[in-house]
């Protein structure tokens, strides 16, 4: 079953009278549960596709359905969603991995993972539980109170997780997670994202590393703003393997 | 609901993370409050003053006089000219009016009071008829008034106030003792019930009673008379004032084309009076607040537009995570009027510890109702200053505030 469905999206960014053509007629679909990597070159449009996905922006033209709703569509006028609609969307659907992590500096680690679950109406009681066991799972049990200043780079991305994971997403979206990180630390962090795949997560990763992007199942490489190559890695063989055995 | 109280919570955090620009945006605010609650205060404790002050002169009592009380531009020199008060005039009028029913001749002075080897210097010595008693009926403490016979043959009585009673013999019964006025020997034969001060100034207590005849081998007959009447009960001072003045027009002979040449004061001119001076001080003040308030409300913005700027990323954050505008926009617009109401409570409890100061001049206190108005007033400066600034942080960009650096 389709998860996201993106049909010839364009996104146009003006600057005065420049216009920049971010992503020019890309189509792509990705299924629950599937592990995408996308690559690219540097401003061939990664993260404008990663924002347009995540509801963070709109295209400029397209159709853009998001788990059977219509986000944005070229035909009729009601299904361009308003800020309020996509705030929900956001917080309902999406979970976002930044590489610059994007966490509250002043709030402690449980206050950050806590945020979707009060904007999503959750109890005091309930929220407090479920950022309890969403810091345990990414192994942050005991850095609960300390600010994102007092964690590690590592730490710091594992906060982040948590808090895209809280309020249980259809897609995690993580642009460049590891952009930050040195190498050992980039691979624990992806050790927990394919631990998250493994319990039934859909992820989409951006990176610029080949080793990163083969710990995902498929691969998406962008270009001027369109699909230029979408293949299945190794792990994605593997699993396919699998699944057609079962 | 739980949204809207976490957002408000996260306000309260963010108002005390930046302590210092939060009390400078405050002082305004401060101020203003202080200023509204602390004259609010002032103007009821002034109230309170004037009000037991003019139960002093009496709301039913005329004073006859040659100058008017408070003299409204004229010419000086035609109340100058006018003929003095005259003694025969009270029982004149007491014969033909029906609507007064005390008439006391008074003339006052100043002077000094000795008792043994005590003196009091500047006590307010009022010379005045017996009848005086029942005009403003005067409340002893110890003793009588002295009678209509003891007033025709000038006796030398005194009727003392309750300060010099308290001075003089402090520790001794006053009545039968021999005091001196002026150096003239007086017999002590009543005591007043304490008074307190008029207008905050001239204390009713300080006073000494003599029967008018007795005062004029000390202050001379020529003294300045003035005439206080009582308007029998039932009829209006009004009434009694008209009627007094057509009396009063017979008894010197005016003609119809003249003018009055006394004057009928009452308690009526003072609240004239009164009324200027309090428009004048609640003029003032509310010209300082709504300045103090306007200063501090541009300040609350202005933070305010600071603040959202500097918390761009913040907020871009907030907004990915689901944040809608509603929420951003509370809470921005809470932490303006959290800022606010901080500065109208720190405005209030100054006004709190300086009306113990005021205390001193008159009874005044802070009231629940002026409370509530400072608290008001505070909010709605916190939200007028706040909306702006709150709906420029509700309608960011999402990808563009995430982005700011
Ligand atoms: N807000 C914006 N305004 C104008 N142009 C933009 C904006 N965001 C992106 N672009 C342009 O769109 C193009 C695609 O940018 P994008 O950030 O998606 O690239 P990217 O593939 O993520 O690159 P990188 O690997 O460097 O992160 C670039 O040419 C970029 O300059
Ligand atoms: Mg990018």
């Amino acid at each position: 079953m389709a998860l996201l469905e993106l049909n010839n999206i364009f996104k146009t960014y003006k600057i005065g009278s420049v216009e920049v053509h971010a992503l020019q007629g890309l189509n792509t679909v990705i299924k629950k549960n599937e592990y995408v990597s996308i690559m690219g070159p540097s401003g061939s449009g990664k993260s404008t596709l990663m924002n347009v996905i995540g509801c963070l922006d709109t295209p400029t033209e397209g159709n853009y359905l998001l788990d059977g709703l219509t986000v944005h569509s070229n035909n009729s006028e009601e299904a361009k969603l308003d800020d309020n609609k996509l705030a929900e969307i956001r917080n309902q659907k999406i979970g976002f991995v930044f590489q610059t992590f994007n966490l509250l500096p002043r709030a402690t680690a449980l206050h950050n993972v806590e945020l979707p679950l009060i904007y999503a109406g959750i109890s005091k009681k309930a929220r407090m539980e479920k950022a309890h066991s969403t810091l345990i799972e990414v192994g942050l049990g005991d850095r609960m109170h300390h600010k994102p200043n007092e964690l590690s780079g590592g730490q710091r991305q594992r906060v982040a997780m948590a808090r895209a994971l809280v309020n249980n997403p259809s897609i995690i979206l993580a642009d460049e997670p590891t952009g930050n990180l040195d190498s050992k630390t980039s691979a624990e962090i992806m050790v927990l994202l394919d631990k998250l795949h493994s319990v039934g997560n859909t992820i989409i990763l951006v990176t610029h590393e080949h080793d990163i992007a083969e710990h995902a199942h498929r691969i998406i490489t962008l270009l001027d703003g369109k699909v230029s190559e979408d293949s299945k890695t190794k792990n994605g063989s593997k699993n396919k393997l699998i699944n057609n055995n079962s | 609901m739980g949204q809207l109280w976490e957002s408000f919570a996260m306000a309260f955090k963010d108002v005390f993370a930046n302590k210092t620009r939060s009390f400078l945006t405050m002082l305004g605010i401060i101020i203003g409050i202080l200023s509204v609650s602390l004259m609010g205060t002032a103007i009821s404790g002034i109230n309170n003053t004037f009000e037991n002050s003019m139960e002093m002169i009496g709301n039913d009592v005329l004073h006859l006089q040659k100058y008017p009380w408070f003299m409204k531009g004229g010419d000086w020199w035609d109340f100058r000219n006018r003929p003095d008060m005259k003694v025969e005039y009270a029982e004149k009028i007491l014969q033909r009016s029906k609507k007064i029913s005390f008439a006391s001749t008074e003339m006052q002075n100043m002077g000094n009071i000795r008792y043994g080897d005590n003196s009091i210097q500047g006590v307010f010595i009022d010379a005045a008829s017996w009848q005086l008693q029942f005009v403003n009926s005067l409340d002893l403490l110890a003793g009588r008034f002295y009678t209509k016979a003891e007033d025709r043959n000038a006796s030398k009585v005194v009727v003392i106030g309750y300060g010099i009673k308290d001075n003089l013999f402090p520790n001794q019964n006053p009545i039968g003792e021999e005091v001196r006025i002026r150096g003239m020997k007086y017999k002590v034969i009543g005591t007043l019930k304490e008074q307190g001060k008029f207008l905050g100034l001239f204390s009713f207590d300080n006073m000494a009673i003599i029967p008018l005849r007795s005062a004029y081998s000390i202050f001379g007959r020529r003294r300045h008379m003035s005439i206080t009447l009582k308007v029998r009960e039932g009829f209006e001072v009004g009434e009694a004032k008209e009627e007094v003045r057509m009396i009063m027009r017979s008894i010197r002979g005016l003609k119809p084309a003249e003018k009055d040449n006394f004057a009928i004061n009452q308690q009526e001119a003072f609240r004239q009076q009164f009324s200027a001076i309090k428009m004048g001080i609640s003029g003032a003040g509310f010209g300082i607040t709504a300045l103090a308030l306007l200063v501090g409300g541009i300040g609350i913005m202005n933070i305010m537009f600071v603040s959202v700027r500097e918390r761009t990323k913040e907020i871009g954050i907030r907004k990915a995570l689901g944040a809608k505008q509603n929420i951003i926009l509370f809470q921005f617009l809470s932490e303006a009027v959290i800022i606010a109401v901080i500065g109208g409570l720190i405005g209030l409890s100054i006004t709190i510890s300086l009306v113990g100061l005021l205390n001193k001049f008159f009874v005044a206190s802070l009231s629940i109702k002026l409370i509530i108005i400072s608290l008001s007033v505070s909010i709605i400066t916190g939200i007028l200053s706040g909306i702006v600034p709150a709906r420029k942080a509700a309608k960011l960009d999402p990808i563009d505030a995430i982005r700011y650096e």
